[in-house]
């Protein structure tokens, strides 16, 4: 204590040397601090914005419009010939080389390049579109017909001239009349609706590529989780707060369930394929299978929420139920769980939107199979939710290992449909949060 | 299949109307006043429907486990003709619901009767917990074992290369799980090193630094990482992320060419375990009694000090068992290494190389085409045992220690 | 209540401390502290006493700027120590409060050893050179808390394992160790049993040989045995301040007397 400088007894107007420091290290760790959560909300925004920008353009597409002519004669030809939809893919392919001359359109297009202007996938519409009104059939019709995906990826920047000349699936000459019918107006882009009902298409098709299939599985799911998650959930944490002596028993359930909730969820993969697959033998690929492996991920999260919210119910309710003659059961079943029925929901609901974000268990059940099939809820041969399905995150995945760039779009859109889900799913748990939350 | 929809048909309609049934003659017991019943005519109904419905459920339940391991061991359970299986089933049920009518009286303690089905049904619903957790178990061991009566168990353990083969049965593949591990934990250790920092800063910075507006903005939006899927990361990964390092990092340093590698999957990693930390660690911190901040504010000390010297150590188990569970999720986490990490097994130092880990691996091996008999395929499941393993001696010693660390302040 | 304090002057010939004049205090819109005076003398105990609720914990936070920890309290008025105002923008609170040391109403060791707990405010102001410097601080602030005796022996034991005499002795204890001039105690005692309260009483009287201490207390009696000067609050204004002899024998305000004789509180 011979330093003098450093002992508190100088005047406290001015600075010492000491505390100088000690404020500058003071504003060090504080910048760490602030540096810190910009750090955090940076990568959230980077994350979304990266998204964004890749799928925002999914919820367009590039449509062809020009005037097709059926006969009854063709039609009858077309549906008696093997290759069905090869034989519409002639007609389209003649009323477009038609439409091009007649409008003085076609260039130096040769007559393959014409050909490829279409998606594989719009003879398939078309025969739709005539099987279900024959009342078109030797009309006019004003087809908005898919174009092929890389005309689509030309519009959202995704292919270039540059790249055009290193592709063998497109032309500069195919990109020239592509912007040549534009100007006519006979190729536009619009929103794209069929994205969110068409099923998933092949490899070569990513303009057809769509997110019905997927987002059925995922209801299907859904409802599965909502009805076994939910009522075994809250069973069990009203058994486990309310009514469970303290013992061995109760403890190892405790201390599983708080385990439960940390398993990495590949695992519950492993127990799906093995127990619900291979042991009980349910459909691959079906909801029944996602439904149950994702009940059992999800049981801990609304176990630990529902107890939480029985928890915060003080035990005066109890006591006074108790004090009016009701037997335990009845204070339970008619006071403290109306109570806390707002603090399950919203457990629930957070436990809900963790299961539809969920991929890894449901790679390992089959449901990355490429399905084409709207999956039925009930079918007399595979009961109930048992038809082969596919879910939201799982048609990300799926679609993030295929080679055409064109698929990133299609996951990045995914991804923002599913979010949006997500940000919904939370929003309801917020509102139904704030709307009923009660301070004792 | 058992023909099991009929019978579970029938026994619900049969409960439903035991219901009404049961209600009805318990009013008619009690005459003109009801105040003579022992317990409300619902709860008679209530008595009549569980005596009705539980018993009949659970002989289906115990006849399909029971005739599902038979067939495995080769022995068909189910009789040939179903009308025997409808008339027990269905019998059971019409007994469950007569007995329960006739108890019916003005004496019947129909409330405790009926309650007693329920504590019942609440006990059942409480050992899915433990259900599943042996499910885990079981469904892993036994394939283990199979897979080990196929491929040497130490050979596994210790063995250095990963190289399965993919035409036809074992012979020549290597199924070494050393590259395997020291890639899961080699990215594990760059997603904490990147996030345990900056998610506990982030904490404390929000809890004893940012005013009430800042930290109105910056939790949920740190929040919002949290509720991100980890498909979503996984394709930020791969992205995003994967060829920025590449381009700025691992090319102009000489270090590799691939977008996918440890470091990517590292980061992205890290980046998901941020609100994990941070609001485990909030908790903690919070948890710290403002007598022991008072106390080193009445010395003195500056905020920063208070923290480093005061609430950090005194928080310190705490967060060590936030960290521990972090890494548990880190160890487990699927999506962001299948995309992010790459698929080459490799036992390297170079963070810009791609290497796999344990749990992408059980990806490959069991998604595709797949044949139990192979050890390629069983494989996975001594992978998964080896995860769950891990990963649960890491829970519950983070269990723990929260455990502990919350009952010192309590 | 000017020609008191110029009476109290010319009879203890102390120097003034703590000068506060005309001090508000403001918890969001409730007006905690009204207008208090008040002058605290170097090397006397002066006692805060009234019935809970009445401001004297709050008044005795101001004198260190704890209150600044609180987002929404508001100081006003002029305190001064030794001439200087403490709630001048140059002033840094935590050389303040290097300055003004505190004792708190429970016993707050950090969860660290008994050594760490004591060493802890000279580490942080730098006041030792080396580690000897450092033990023999440590010796001296643990014999001043008179509890050097019970806990020479294990140093290194962690300093929440001690009784909560012990503990609130240790608290004082590293109080002292950063060498404050004013010792602020807020209800020491209260969660204490008798024998250590008499212990922590015996301690506060040996503490007026060197320093300025003020204590908070709501017993009367400790406030009589302890203290030189008395100051009653009530209802966040300071009613009477003087001599406790006087204050307890002899009160010159109704409300002081209703307090004292436990009509009021």
């Amino acid at each position: 204590m011979t330093d003098l400088s450093s002992t508190p007894s100088n005047s406290l107007l001015t600075e010492d040397k000491r505390t100088k420091k000690r404020n500058a290290a003071e504003r060090r760790f504080r910048a760490f601090g602030l540096g810190a959560i910009l750090v955090s909300c940076l990568m959230l925004v980077i994350l979304l914005i990266s998204i964004v920008s890749n799928g925002a353009s999914s919820f367009k597409q590039t449509y062809m419009a020009f005037p097709v002519t059926i006969s009854q004669e063709e039609f009858d030809a077309a549906e008696g010939s093997i290759l069905k939809t090869g034989a519409y893919n002639k007609m389209l392919q003649s009323a477009l080389t038609e439409y091009l001359t007649t409008n003085d359109l076609l260039g130096d297009a040769t007559e393959d390049d014409v050909k490829n202007m279409i998606s594989g996938e719009a003879a398939a519409d078309v025969r739709r579109l005539l099987l279900a009104n024959a009342a078109v059939i030797g009309t006019e019709i004003d087809f908005n017909l898919l174009a092929n995906g890389r005309i689509d990826g030309y519009f959202k920047g995704r292919v270039t001239r540059e790249t055009a000349a290193l592709d063998t699936k497109i032309t500069g000459a195919q990109l020239d009349l592509a912007d040549r019918m534009t100007e006519d107006g006979s190729m536009v882009t619009r929103f794209n609706w069929s994205f969110f009902t068409n099923p998933d298409a092949s490899v070569q098709r990513p303009e057809a590529a769509g997110l019905g299939v997927a987002i059925l599985g995922s209801l299907y799911m859904m409802a599965v989780v909502l009805c076994l998650a939910l009522p075994i959930g809250v069973a069990a944490s009203i058994y486990l707060e309310e009514f469970a002596k303290k013992n061995w028993l109760t403890d190892v359930i405790e201390v599983n369930i708080a385990n439960l909730a940390a398993v990495p969820s590949i695992v519950y993969g492993i127990l799906g394929l093995a127990i619900f697959i291979n042991f009980a033998e349910l459909h691959q690929s079906s909801p029944l299978v996602g439904g149950l492996v994702l009940t059992l991920m999800t049981l801990p999260t609304i176990i630990i929420s529902t107890r939480a919210a029985l928890k915060s119910i003080p035990p005066s309710i109890r006591d006074a139920a108790l004090g009016v003659g009701a037997s335990k059961m009845q204070s339970v079943f008619h006071h403290v769980l109306p109570l806390a029925a707002p603090g399950i929901l919203t457990g629930t609901i957070i436990g809900l939107a963790q299961a539809l974000g969920e991929t890894a268990p449901l790679l390992l059940i089959g449901m990355v199979a490429f399905v084409k099939e709207y999956p039925a809820a009930y079918s007399p041969e595979l009961g109930l939710f048992g038809e082969a399905s596919t879910a939201l995150p799982v048609q990300i995945f799926n679609w993030t290992t295929r080679s055409d760039p064109a698929f990133v779009e299609r996951a990045s859109g995914a991804i923002i449909t599913l979010l949006v889900f997500l940000l919904m799913m939370n929003a309801l748990a917020i509102f139904l949060r704030k709307k009923f939350e009660r301070r004792w | 299949m058992l023909p099991l929809t009929i019978p579970f048909l029938a026994t619900i309609g049969l409960a439903t109307l035991g219901y009404f049934l049961g209600r009805s003659r318990a009013i008619s017991v009690a005459g003109r006043d009801m105040r003579v019943l022992n317990a409300l005519p619902h709860q008679h109904g209530l008595n009549t429907c569980f005596s009705t419905l539980l018993p009949p459920l659970a002989v289906m339940l115990v006849w399909a486990l029971a005739a599902r391991i038979a067939s495995r061991k080769g022995v068909m359970l189910a009789p040939e003709n179903p009308t025997l299986v409808y008339i027990i089933l269905i019998g059971l049920a019409v007994a469950g619901l007569g007995l329960s009518m006739m108890k019916i009286s003005r004496d019947f303690r129909a409330r405790n009767a009926s309650e007693r089905w329920i504590m019942g049904l609440l006990i059942f619903a409480s050992t899915v917990a433990i259900l599943t957790t042996v499910g885990i178990v079981l469904s892993m061991v036994s394939e283990t074992l199979n897979f080990f009566g196929q491929y040497d168990w130490k050979a596994f353990f210790f063995g250095t290369t990963w190289s399965p083969s993919f035409s036809g049965r074992g012979g020549d593949s290597q199924l070494g799980i050393i590259p395997l591990l020291w890639g899961t934990l080699y990215i594990s250790f760059i997603a904490l090193a990147f996030a345990v920092p900056v998610g506990l800063f982030a904490a404390i910075y929000l809890s004893e630094y940012a005013s009430p507006r800042l930290r109105s903005i910056a939790k949920p939006m740190i929040e919002i990482l949290a509720g991100i899927p980890t498909i979503v990361y996984g394709l930020f990964a791969l992205l995003t992320v994967g060829p920025l390092l590449r381009d700025v990092f691992a090319e102009p340093l000489g270090l590799g060419d691939s977008a996918s590698s440890v470091m990517t999957a590292g980061l992205v990693m890290g980046v998901m375990l941020i609100p994990f930390v941070s609001s485990l660690s909030d908790d903690i911190i919070n948890a710290v009694p403002q007598a022991m901040r008072d106390g080193s504010l009445g010395l003195g000390a500056t905020q920063s000090e208070t923290i480093r010297q005061v609430i950090v150590p005194a928080a310190l188990p705490g967060i060590v068992g936030a960290v521990l569970l972090a890494a548990s999720r880190a160890i487990g986490e699927t999506m962001i290494v299948v995309l992010g990490a790459g698929a080459a097994a490799r036992l390297s130092l170079n963070p810009f190389e791609a290497m796999t880990t344990v749990t992408a691996k059980i990806v490959s091996q069991l998604t595709g085409d797949t044949d139990f008999g192979s050890p390629e395929t069983l494989v996975a499941f001594a992978l998964g045992l080896t995860l769950f393993a891990i990963t649960l001696g890491l829970n519950v010693l983070a269990l723990y220690i929260v455990r502990k660390y919350r009952e010192q302040y309590e | 209540m000017k020609d008191i304090n110029l009476a109290e002057r010319a009879v203890t010939m102390n120097d003034i401390k703590i000068a506060a004049k005309g001090v508000q205090v403001y918890y969001a819109d409730t007006h905690a502290i009204k207008d208090v005076n008040v002058e605290i003398e170097d090397k006397t105990v002066t006692a805060f006493i009234g019935p809970s609720g009445c401001g004297k914990s709050t008044f005795l936070r101001t004198l260190n700027r704890m209150n600044d920890t609180i987002d929404i309290c508001r100081v006003e008025g002029d305190i001064r120590i030794d001439g200087e105002d403490i709630y001048d923008p140059k002033v840094d609170p935590v050389q303040l409060r290097a300055k003004v040391g505190m004792v708190f109403q429970k016993p707050n060791p950090f969860p660290k050893s008994i050594y760490d707990n004591v060493a802890y405010g000279p580490k942080i102001h730098g006041l030792a050179r080396n580690k000897a410097d450092l033990d023999e601080i440590v010796e001296k602030a643990l014999r001043r808390g008179a509890i050097w005796d019970e806990v020479k022996d294990r140093l290194h034991a962690p300093g929440t394992g001690l009784s909560g005499g012990q503990q609130q002795r240790l608290c004082i204890a590293r109080a002292v160790a950063t060498e404050p001039e004013v010792l602020l105690m807020d209800e020491p005692c209260s969660a204490l049993d008798p024998i250590a309260t008499a212990q922590v009483e015996e301690l506060i009287d040996e503490l007026r040989q060197s320093y300025s201490v003020v204590i908070v207390t709501h017993s009367m009696q400790q406030a009589a045995r302890v203290s030189q000067k008395t100051a009653f609050f009530h209802l966040g204004n300071l009613v009477e301040f003087g001599e406790t002899d006087k204050i307890f024998t002899n009160p010159e305000d109704p409300r002081t007397e209703s307090y004292i004789s436990g009509r009021i509180g």
